[in-house]
């Protein structure tokens, strides 16, 4: 009812009103205005991707000959499946998604228990643990290589090296201050009495994480693991310097490499597989964890 | 079922704030207690240290008969309402009213007819399968209820549990809390800043200002005997007239004068507040209750010492009565310190009030005669506040006598 009520709001008091509207200057002027901004952006936004599609079916030989041509001499669909197979893509590709997946645990698995440990819980020092986590976001990555380099090669405790191994992947992102504050401020803005309520009810504190906390933090957590995904799918710097071995390398890591010595055409169409995935699970994922379904009824008013 | 009882209960907040200063007080086994007082009087801090959510800075708060200062929420089984009815936004009405049975392990049988009979006891059973973000503000009040109920905790806890509903509602759901709370013979200690609610529900209220416990008794005995000018002016609904006013005797009858009126004081008043004596010729503070003030012309017999003349500035037409406001020339006191439930009227310290008979004749403008019933005289100490009665009988109704305080409610969370 509220959405109802703020949607008639906006429409009524719009910049310009439906009486306007009707006049064929604005409806001309603005309507026009409004469809050459729009396609404007469509081309700006969705172009590349649609010409990387349709240069990743084109024959090599076409790309060369008429690079700007919009619709090539026949589809050459053998280009996908080379890269897959022959360029190994689908190796780097399934280690792209391993990579992804490890560390959008270990990020998620990181920023809640300690959002909820700095937020919920709240012990004595958690005020100073949480300045600290904002100083170290004002710290830039590049600065941080060399020691996390070193850290990695001798982590402590361990002895055992983790170069070469997804570990040294997985775990560095987990250390991401970004998520837990982001992830921290919301559930600060959870109202308190639901909690009260479970620690009355009898729940400890694993309890109010799993079975209350948790499952009213879907918004955020569809944001973190976005972000998570995203940025690990498209990490080169990081994994170019712990994963040596070709074999364990991602796409990103390696599509570079093999650039000179594949075929154009087939190179796109790696180009395209690797950049689909983002794109795709961007989709989903909007659709199902950035509406705020979390918290209706929750609280009256 | 247990007692509950604070022994010199404090909360004191690291900036050295005391929102609640050594309360005494003690909820017998089954018993529907009210704590009202207006916002920051520390009533939902009291409650709030009794549920385990708020830690006990000083004194030892006793659930049936143990104390329970460091024991948690969880242990201390007792269930709690809040304002806001903190439901779990993603669990269906059924999962909300499970979920304490379920942590406390019963089994999944027991859990079932246990939501099933407390859905039944609020009429819930039509909801049970849905999200709380789908149901109206009386439904989820009611889920909170039976989040309560199900429990079947040794007391009920309850914050101002009715403030979010519509005022039709709100009549409808008080009473149902009630024949609830009467049919389960649960410790009920029940936190309300609305007099109506306090006065209607509890089988004793628990009158606080500013962290300080007022008056603990019936809520006739409160109503009838207020111990001191905070509650007098609290408790009722329109406020109790307060003004400043004088003893003499006139002609072998003690009079008390206040504005440009005076009225005889009867020997029922003497015989109930054989203090009053000492106040001869001294200045004492005077309530009179709205209803105890009527229209001549509906109270035959009034004679000149029991009646007061006076100019009606105001009429409210509330169609069982007619509130009647007119001036004194004396600047009256300000009835409560609760500001916030006031009705500012204006300069409103000198208006005073009658509840007069739905067909009086008085319009605005007009002089108007009234007569006052002045065996219901309220009369209260100019420094203390404290009503003046006799000795030792008022002493029993009173609680706290000692810290008494007229401050101005100062802002702290209610």
């Amino acid at each position: 009812m509220i959405r109802r009520s703020r949607r008639s709001v906006s429409t009524g008091h719009a910049l310009i009103s439906p009486a306007d509207w009707r006049r064929p200057g604005v409806r001309w002027g603005l309507g026009g205005a409004q469809v050459l901004l729009l396609v404007g952006l469509v081309v700006i936004g969705l172009g590349p991707l649609l010409w990387l599609a349709k240069s990743a079916i084109t024959p090599t030989l076409d790309t060369l000959s008429h690079p700007m041509a919009l619709f090539p001499h026949g589809a050459a669909w053998n280009n996908l499946r080379e890269a897959w197979t022959n360029v190994h893509v689908g190796r780097y590709f399934w280690n792209t998604v391993a990579l992804a997946i490890g560390s959008w645990l270990s990020q998620i698995v990181i920023a809640t228990t300690a959002g909820f440990a700095l937020s919920v819980l709240r012990p004595k020092y958690a005020a100073v643990i949480n300045a600290l986590l904002l100083t170290t976001l004002f710290v830039p990555a590049v600065v941080l290589l060399v020691p996390l380099y070193i850290e990695i090669v001798h982590p402590p405790f361990i002895h055992h090296s983790f170069i070469d191994s997804y570990w040294a992947i997985w775990l560095p992102a987990g250390a991401s201050a970004f998520n837990v504050v982001v992830v921290k401020r919301f559930f600060d803005n959870l109202p308190r009495e639901i909690f009260e309520a479970a620690r009355i009810d009898g729940a400890g504190p694993f309890r109010l994480f799993v079975a209350v906390v948790l499952p009213m933090s879907r918004p955020i957590l569809g944001v973190v693991s976005v972000f998570a995904v995203l940025a690990s799918w498209k990490d080169f710097l990081w994994p170019l310097l712990v994963l040596t071995n070709p074999d364990r390398q991602p796409l990103s890591v390696r599509l570079p490499n093999i650039q000179s010595q594949t075929e154009l055409g087939v190179f796109l169409a790696a180009l395209l597989i690797a950049s689909l995935v983002p794109i795709i699970g961007f989709l989903v994922f909007q659709r199902s964890f950035l509406r705020g379904t979390g918290l209706g009824g929750a609280l009256k008013g | 079922m247990a007692a509950i009882e604070f022994q010199g209960v404090s909360k004191i907040y690291p900036d050295g704030t005391r929102a609640v200063d050594s309360l005494d007080l003690t909820i017998n086994e089954g018993e529907f207690m009210v704590l009202v007082g207006p916002s920051g009087c520390g009533k939902t801090t009291a409650l709030r240290m009794v549920a385990g959510l708020e830690e006990i800075s000083e004194g030892a708060l006793l659930i049936g008969g143990h104390v329970v200062n460091d024991v948690s929420s969880k242990e201390r089984d007792i269930a709690m309402v809040f304002q806001n009815y903190a439901l779990y936004p993603h669990m269906t009405v059924a999962a909300n009213l499970g979920f304490g049975l379920k942590l406390r392990k019963l089994s999944r049988d027991e859990v079932r007819s246990r939501v099933q009979r407390a859905a039944a006891t609020l009429g819930l059973e039509p909801y049970l399968h849905r999200k709380p973000g789908a149901l109206s503000g009386g439904q989820r009040q009611r889920v909170a209820m039976g989040r309560a109920i199900v429990r079947e905790p040794r007391a009920y806890l309850m914050d101002e549990p009715l403030s979010n509903l519509d005022a039709k509602l709100r009549v409808q759901v008080r009473a149902e809390i009630q024949k609830i709370q009467r049919t389960l013979g649960v410790t009920t200690i029940y936190v309300t800043h609305d007099q109506t609610e306090a006065m209607t529900m509890g089988d004793r209220i628990a009158v606080m200002s500013d962290g300080a416990l007022q008056q603990v008794d019936t809520p006739e005995q409160v109503y009838r005997r207020p111990a001191n000018r905070f509650v007098a002016g609290f408790i009722g609904s329109p406020a109790m007239n307060i003004v400043n006013a004088r003893l003499t005797r006139v002609n072998g009858n003690l009079i008390v004068r206040f504005g440009e009126h005076s009225l005889e004081i009867d020997d029922e008043v003497l015989a109930e507040r054989p203090a009053l004596l000492a106040y001869e010729g001294k200045s004492v503070i005077l309530g009179v209750r709205p209803e105890d003030l009527e229209d001549v012309a509906f109270a035959p017999g009034g004679s000149n010492e029991r009646t007061i003349v006076t100019v009606c500035t105001l009429r409210e037409t509330l169609g069982s009565e007619v509130l009647v406001h007119f001036p004194l020339a004396e600047p009256a006191q300000d009835a409560t310190d609760a500001g916030e439930l006031i009705e500012p009227l204006g300069d409103a310290s000198s208006i005073f009030v009658a509840r007069v008979h739905p067909e009086t004749k008085v319009r605005e403008g007009e002089s108007l005669r009234l007569a006052v019933d002045t065996r219901r005289l309220h009369f209260f100490e100019p420094e203390s506040g404290l009503a003046i009665y006799g000795d030792d009988d008022a002493a029993a109704s009173r609680n706290g006598r000692e810290r008494v305080q007229l401050q101005p409610a100062s802002g702290l969370g209610s």
